[in-house]
């Protein structure tokens, strides 16, 4: 089957309408006058499935764009690399995780080539990085992190 | 407080050494970022942002304009020299201004595109001075349900606008509004669709899903297509427009500038319009509409005069109502929020010297604009050709070290990267993310207003026709969402979005 773009607005409008409405109807509807945590959300999830269903539907009558995809490993590998930076951040400090998403990031370019140059423009933007937002904008992010203090310590 | 007393208040709070110096600052931060191919204002806003936590309210306001300002301008320098429109209201212009750069004449339809973009600048912050304090007094009577009504017209202006269908466009505001409920509900208590998290109970940050769609969504984007990324950038000629030039475009500015400062008032209707409607008309009143498209000047003056005064008139709805009309608009509340100003009507009597020094920043920040950029055009179109691979590893820097700064919370990172593929997937799904991102401001709104306009008429609808200006409201966004259901307008509105496309 192909994957159309109104296939994957419906099924993914859809199927979040569908489990957001379940879950609303947890909470209690109330009354139109006093209305209860559930109320609004019973009222926008409903709708959401039924706009997928009515995307879903007209996809079925054609004429809806096919979705081709190229690539998908760069974009596992940017995504990755942000969650990796996110978990590393206060752990080894925001120069040394900075370094890391680069280089990390980087790789998911075609033109990626790990040569003394790019290491070295890396090296210098996370010092820059540590210098701006650590010192200068006073952002509360420790410049050695966690580990490396305990490293340190030892 | 009369204008003139509240201009003088606000020359002498934007034109602090302090003041002054970050609004420079952040015009020349945010034109550096804004003419990166692909970086809209929403993404370098979102980047931008923690430059601005350690500031003074007033400050970081003032910064915040500048950034704002620096980035639309920076997005039609990349519109006119490489074609590649940051956001779909700078679509218009590269249509003949890089039909101009093309023809070796890049220097002045930059300069066309600076000059009409200050005249309406200056134009547009008039209108402010005037319009929002009579506006604000207004807006203090409004009830709920009034409040509720241009919710509702906001959302729908923004689902009648999208490049997309309707139906799409109505399933994104919906969507937005889903994740707008996550957290916990004030009136309650209840943890609405929380998963358990204690990190979801305080909801959505709206700069980290803003962050994560427009900024990473679009590296992914990129990405995936980056060996049929096109790195042409026209060279910069002589900057000075010729007398002939002064004669064509002035008038275009001055009309487009007109329908920039009434389409830029109304929620949801945003640049869009008015850079394409001020586009069609010059070239439907032109004598030579054979020229347009092929490096016309006035295609490049007219709407971008338009733009930029929309983009100020945009701050009226949001400043004296606290709603937001556009999607930019609803990320500027969300980082008022932040700084902990809540923008409404009462920020004019409570903090004049606030409202006042943003608006003279304004005009500020626009004359910079001009003093500033047309002499280092050169510089930018240097940086826009730095090669993609050393750019997207560190816009994805900027984005984590932003989105992590708002509260320290390594869980907003995550979800910064779950929404950036989120973003990838409503890219290739054709599904335009704008109306979802002003319903996720817009829809707690909505919620509140309408239990609150519930409670009043003891659940009773027939609240919402009672007050005039709520009926009136609803009586709009009725006849623009049948018209879009007729058969004309649909033409119309789907010949309009393709010579955008």
């Amino acid at each position: 089957m192909k994957i159309t773009q109104d296939l994957v607005q419906g099924a993914l409008f859809s199927i979040i309408g569908l489990v957001a409405l379940v879950m609303a109807l947890q909470f209690p509807l109330g009354t139109p006058n006093r209305m209860g945590p559930g109320f609004f959300p019973v009222v926008i999830s409903a709708l959401l499935l039924l706009t997928g269903i009515a995307i879903l539907m007209r996809g079925r009558l054609g004429k809806s764009e096919v979705i081709a995809m190229s690539r998908w490993w760069p974009i596992a590998i940017v995504t990755v690399a942000i969650i990796v930076f996110g978990f590393l951040l206060d752990k080894l400090g925001l120069p040394v995780s900075v370094l890391l998403l680069c280089i990390g990031a980087g790789t998911a370019s075609i033109t990626f080539a790990l040569n003394w140059k790019a290491v070295a423009g890396a090296v210098a933007f996370s010092a820059a990085c540590g210098l701006l937002f650590v010192t200068l904008l006073g952002l509360p992010i420790p410049l050695v992190g966690s580990w490396l203090q305990v490293l340190a310590v030892r | 407080m009369d204008i003139f007393s509240g201009l003088l208040l606000g020359f002498q709070t934007a034109s602090t050494l302090t003041n002054f110096a970050y609004c420079f600052a952040g015009v020349l931060l945010g034109t550096a970022v804004g003419v990166l191919p692909g970086l809209g204002p929403i993404a370098t806003i979102s980047m931008l942002l923690p430059f601005t936590f350690g500031l003074p309210v007033d400050t970081a306001l003032i910064m915040l304009a500048g950034i704002f300002y620096g980035s639309q301008y920076g997005g039609s320098t990349t519109a006119i020299l490489m074609n590649l429109p940051g956001e779909a209201s700078s679509v218009v212009t590269t249509l003949d201004g890089h039909e101009m750069a093309k023809q070796g004449k890049a220097g002045r339809a930059l300069a066309a595109a600076a000059i009409g973009s200050f005249f309406a600048g200056t134009i547009g912050t008039l209108f402010i001075v005037i319009a929002a304090p009579v506006l604000s007094s207004m807006a203090l009577s409004f009830g709920p349900t009034e409040y509720f009504s241009l919710i509702v017209l906001g959302l729908v202006t923004s689902m009648v606008l999208t490049s997309g269908s309707l139906l799409t466009g109505f399933g994104m505001v919906l969507l937005g509004m889903l994740l707008g409920m996550i957290g916990t509900d004030v009136n309650s208590g209840a943890a609405r669709y929380t998963f358990g998290s204690p990190d979801l109970l305080d909801g959505l940050n709206f700069v980290v899903i803003a962050t994560g769609i427009f900024g990473l969504g679009d590296v992914l984007a990129n990405l995936e297509n980056e060996r049929s990324r096109s790195a042409t950038v026209a060279k910069v000629s002589s900057l000075f427009p010729t007398r002939e030039d002064w004669k064509r475009m002035s008038a275009p500015i001055a009309r487009g500038t007109g329908i920039g400062v009434l389409l830029g008032v109304l929620p949801g209707a945003g640049l869009l319009l008015s850079s394409f409607s001020a586009y069609a008309l010059e070239k439907k009143i032109s004598k030579h509409p054979e020229m347009f498209g092929k490096g016309a000047i006035e295609g490049v003056a007219a709407p971008e005069a338009a733009n930029n005064a929309a983009a100020q008139t945009a701050f009226i709805p949001m400043l004296t109502l606290g709603l937001p009309g556009t999607a930019t608009m609803a990320l500027m509340i969300g980082a008022l929020v932040v700084q902990g100003v809540q923008p409404g009507p009462n920020i004019l009597s409570e903090q004049p010297a606030l409202f006042w020094g943003l608006v003279v920043s304004m005009w500020m920040g626009n004359l910079m604009l001009l003093i500033l950029n047309l002499p280092l055009v050169g510089m930018w179109a240097k940086l826009i050709s730095v090669p993609y691979k050393y750019l997207f590893p560190l816009i994805c820097v900027f984005t984590a070290i932003g989105v992590y700064s708002i509260r320290n919370s390594a869980f907003d990172v995550y979800l910064m990267a779950l929404f950036g593929v989120l973003g990838y997937v409503f890219r290739k799904a054709g599904a335009e993310p704008a109306p979802l991102i002003l319903a996720l401001i817009l829809g707690p709104m909505a919620e509140e207003y309408l239990r609150r306009s519930m409670l009043i008429s003891h659940g009773n609808a027939g609240v919402f026709f009672s007050s005039p200006v709520s009926m009136g409201t609803l009586l709009i966004a009725a006849v623009l969402l049948v018209s879009i259901l007729l058969p004309g307008f649909r033409k119309l509105r789907q010949e309009g979005l393709q010579e955008v496309d």
